[in-house]
């Protein structure tokens, strides 16, 4: 079954471009050149992927963003022109899984895709406990106490990630890598706003966290420190 | 009155002259009070001076007058009783000469006589004898008024003389005549004067003169107070304003009333501010405009610059298909769309240090380890044009509070241009430390600089020969970007350079954003390296 990629971006050639890198590539890709008709378009192709431009006529991608992400975990990777670093924060705090600074080259963009699309790393445990929670990784899936917790694949990477080292001190670089698949110094902004988006999901009390803590100046860990 | 007395006691009396100075210089009222009070002092001591002079002359001559008539005719009389009598012997003489001074002391208003016989005539018996008033002896009648008496044939005569009145000195008159008693010879008579009312007189004008005078120049001061008040407070206002105005205050105006000079130069004030505030503020929209349009430029640029960029990429991956003609315009393509890239990039990043829009994000970093690193990195590029990188350091191995980002641009750039200008020649990176800064500096041995050309190296889009080819594709932006990144720092960046021997880019950097560079660790200049010198380097 082929991969199936929502490129949303209201320039046509490089809508075309992206799509012909992609094919090339073995994925299939569907086109949509409005924000305000990106929803139905997303329900109508379901893909696995989406490449959102933050610029767009109709709706703003922050809020194409937030809407699609309010009923799916689908990994969605923001194509910016912009590098202020205002337009990035939002776009990641609205749910983006990562962005991609335009100009970029096709290997870059296929690099970002496969690190979204790719199966989480087998760990040697199957099931993690991290204070009250368990994170069950063969099922992909997060509960406390049986319930489940709804997690987007990347937050449940980042969760399973510090999860399967709890006395490891993981920096930001080391997630980025890990998580994000950067191999050279990225934005560790990503990181902050994603731990931040992971706490409000699994905290009981985000500004008091007890299950993602930061060791501050090194980075994060899972559970308390002992 | 207390508190007044009290506060003066609280003056500090020996600063007093240097807070007058300091007054004078800084405040011009107090100086037109200064200088209006001491005019007119002068003046009202001339006038002072001159009128107690005249009337102390007027009352004295008047005196004078009276005081010879009066003599006169005291005299007269005296020698009317003498004429007429008939007396022969010594006691009947004595009665008359007795007669003759209750006359005088009657005619004038002075009870100080003196009659002395005059000398050279011979001796009689029945001549009365000499007698004086007590308050006009010891002197008081000299010798040079008696010869004038005797010599003057009957002409009055007078001297000034101190007399003695209740036992104190004051100015008076005396005034000699001489008497002819029948039968008996020539008398001399002097009648002493007391001028002490005169004198009281005189004093009292003197020193109303003085009050007056005293008086007028403090109601002068007074005057000149309000009038330079009336004059200086305007100016100071619009001294004020304009301060305010100079450090930026584009708003203020000064009030504009009536239309004397003072109006005018408020008008003529708040038109220049208006027109300076017009001009500035459009200035500043246009500066505004200009930066927003590079910015909209380079973001508008960058969607098709990517589809340019896949498609070059799409087909430079697929180049070993194509024929030499093809392949090579497809790497053309390729390396130029690249660059093209990097400008845009970097024309971005100026447009928004132009447009104030950059944030430090400073992190604890290893200002030493982070050199290695970008020297490890940039090693691979040295090799190829020949050069050798070298790191010294004897300081930097602790956390800065710097941005590791724009440091890693700074240095890379650096050892970049050293790498295109080093002309295969070995390049020295040199990391030290202090107690406030942290330096690097980058030297390479190639072509070097004029003094010009370092003068200018900073500029945007210079290059020091424009004949040379740009073989590792630099912008004209990178030491630009570099000099911007260092001052969000607080930092600074220099270069010494001279033609054939190299060059040397400084960056030095505060440890923390907190505390100010006091001094840079390295020096500007090359020193020669002491080889095996770690950790002894001052």
């Amino acid at each position: 079954m082929t991969t199936r990629i929502l490129v949303v971006d209201d320039d046509s050639a490089l809508a075309e471009m992206v799509g012909i890198v992609l094919r090339s590539e073995g994925f299939e890709p569907s086109f949509c050149a409005d924000g305000s008709a990106a929803l139905a378009a997303f329900h109508t192709a379901n893909p696995d992927l989406i490449l959102l431009d933050l610029m767009l006529p109709g709706m703003d991608g922050i809020e194409v963003c937030e809407q699609i992400r309010s009923e799916s975990g689908v990994p969605i990777i923001m194509l910016t022109a912009k590098t202020d670093a205002t337009d990035v924060v939002a776009g990641l705090e609205a749910g983006a899984d990562d962005y991609i600074v335009k100009p970029f080259n096709p290997k870059e963009l296929i690099a970002r895709i496969r690190t979204r699309l790719r199966p989480t790393q087998i760990t040697s445990a199957q099931i993690l406990n991290i204070g009250d929670i368990v994170v069950d990784i063969s099922g992909h899936e997060v509960t406390r106490g049986g319930a489940r917790i709804s997690l987007t694949p990347l937050e449940f990477d980042l969760l399973a990630a510090l999860a399967s080292k709890p006395a490891q001190v993981f920096t930001r670089e080391m997630l980025l890598e890990q998580v994000w698949g950067y191999q050279y110094k990225a934005d560790t902004r990503l990181v902050n706003v994603h731990v931040q988006r992971l706490r409000s999901k699994v905290e009981h009390d985000a500004d008091n966290p007890t299950i993602v803590t930061t060791v501050r100046g090194v980075g994060y860990r899972a559970g308390s420190v002992v | 009155m207390n508190a007044f007395w009290a506060r003066l006691a609280h003056v500090n009396w020996p600063g007093l002259p240097a807070r007058a100075t300091r007054q004078w210089r800084r405040s011009l009222q107090f100086r037109t009070v200064i200088i209006s009070m001491a005019m007119s002092g002068v003046a009202i001591i001339l006038v002072g001076v001159y009128m107690s002079f005249s009337i102390s002359n007027d009352l004295f001559a008047s005196r004078l007058d009276q005081v010879l008539g009066e003599s006169q005719r005291a005299q007269i009389a005296a020698q009317r009783i003498f004429d007429s009598s008939d007396a022969t012997d010594r006691a009947s003489v004595q009665s008359v000469m007795n007669a003759a001074r209750t006359a005088i002391r009657d005619a004038t208003s002075s009870g100080l006589i003196a009659v002395y016989r005059a000398p050279g005539q011979d001796g009689s018996l029945t001549a009365p004898q000499n007698f004086t008033s007590p308050e006009l002896t010891n002197g008081v009648i000299t010798p040079d008024l008696r010869t004038e008496v005797e010599n003057g044939g009957g002409a009055q005569f007078w001297q000034s003389a101190s007399i003695p009145t209740n036992g104190v000195l004051s100015p008076g008159l005396a005034v000699g005549t001489l008497m002819d008693i029948p039968g008996n010879g020539v008398y001399e008579l002097y009648i002493g004067y007391d001028l002490a009312q005169a004198e009281e007189t005189l004093q009292f004008i003197q020193q109303v003169l003085w009050i007056s005078g005293l008086g007028l120049l403090l109601l002068v001061g007074a005057i000149a107070w309000v009038v330079a008040r009336l004059v200086v407070s305007p100016i100071r206002f619009a001294a004020e304003t304009s301060e305010r105005l100079a450090a930026g205050d584009l708003a203020v105006r000064i009030p504009e009333r009536g239309e004397d000079v003072v109006a005018t130069l408020a008008r003529s004030f708040n038109h220049m501010a208006d027109n300076m505030q017009g001009q500035l503020t459009e200035l500043a929209e246009l500066s505004v405009m200009q930066q927003r349009f590079v910015s909209d430029v380079s973001h508008e640029l960058r969607t098709p610059l990517t589809t340019i960029r896949l498609a070059g990429d799409m087909l430079y991956d697929q180049r070993d298909d194509f024929d030499q003609t093809t392949r090579r315009t497809t790497e053309l393509l390729h390396t130029q769309v690249q660059r093209f890239e990097k400008l845009l990039g970097d024309l971005l990043e100026i447009s928004r240090y132009d447009a104030g829009s950059v944030d430090v994000e400073t992190e604890p970093t290893n200002v030493a380890q982070l050199a290695q690193d970008i020297v490890g990195s940039m090693t691979t590029l040295a090799e190829k044009y020949g050069s050798e990188l070298s790191l010294r350091a004897p300081g930097g191995h602790f956390n800065a509070d710097v941005d590791p980002r724009r440091v890693r641009r700074i240095v890379t750039n650096l050892i970049g241009n050293a790498i295109e200008h080093g002309e295969g020649k070995p390049i020295e990176i040199e990391v030290d430390s202090n107690a406030t800064a942290v330096a690097i500096a980058v030297r390479d041995y190639g072509v070097g600089m004029t003094q010009e050309q370092t003068a200018q190296a900073f500029s945007r889009f210079w290059r020091a020969d424009p004949s040379r080819q740009r073989t590792l594709g630099g912008t004209g932006l990178g030491l630009a970007i570099s000099l911007e990144d260092t001052r969000v720092h607080q930092g600074t960046l220099d270069v010494w350079a001279s033609p054939g021997r190299g060059a040397r880019f400084r960056l030095t950097l505060p440890r923390s954003q907190k505390v100010p560079i006091a001094s840079s660790p390295l020096s500007l200049e090359p020193v020669p390296v002491v080889p095996h010198s770690d950790g002894g380097a001052a």
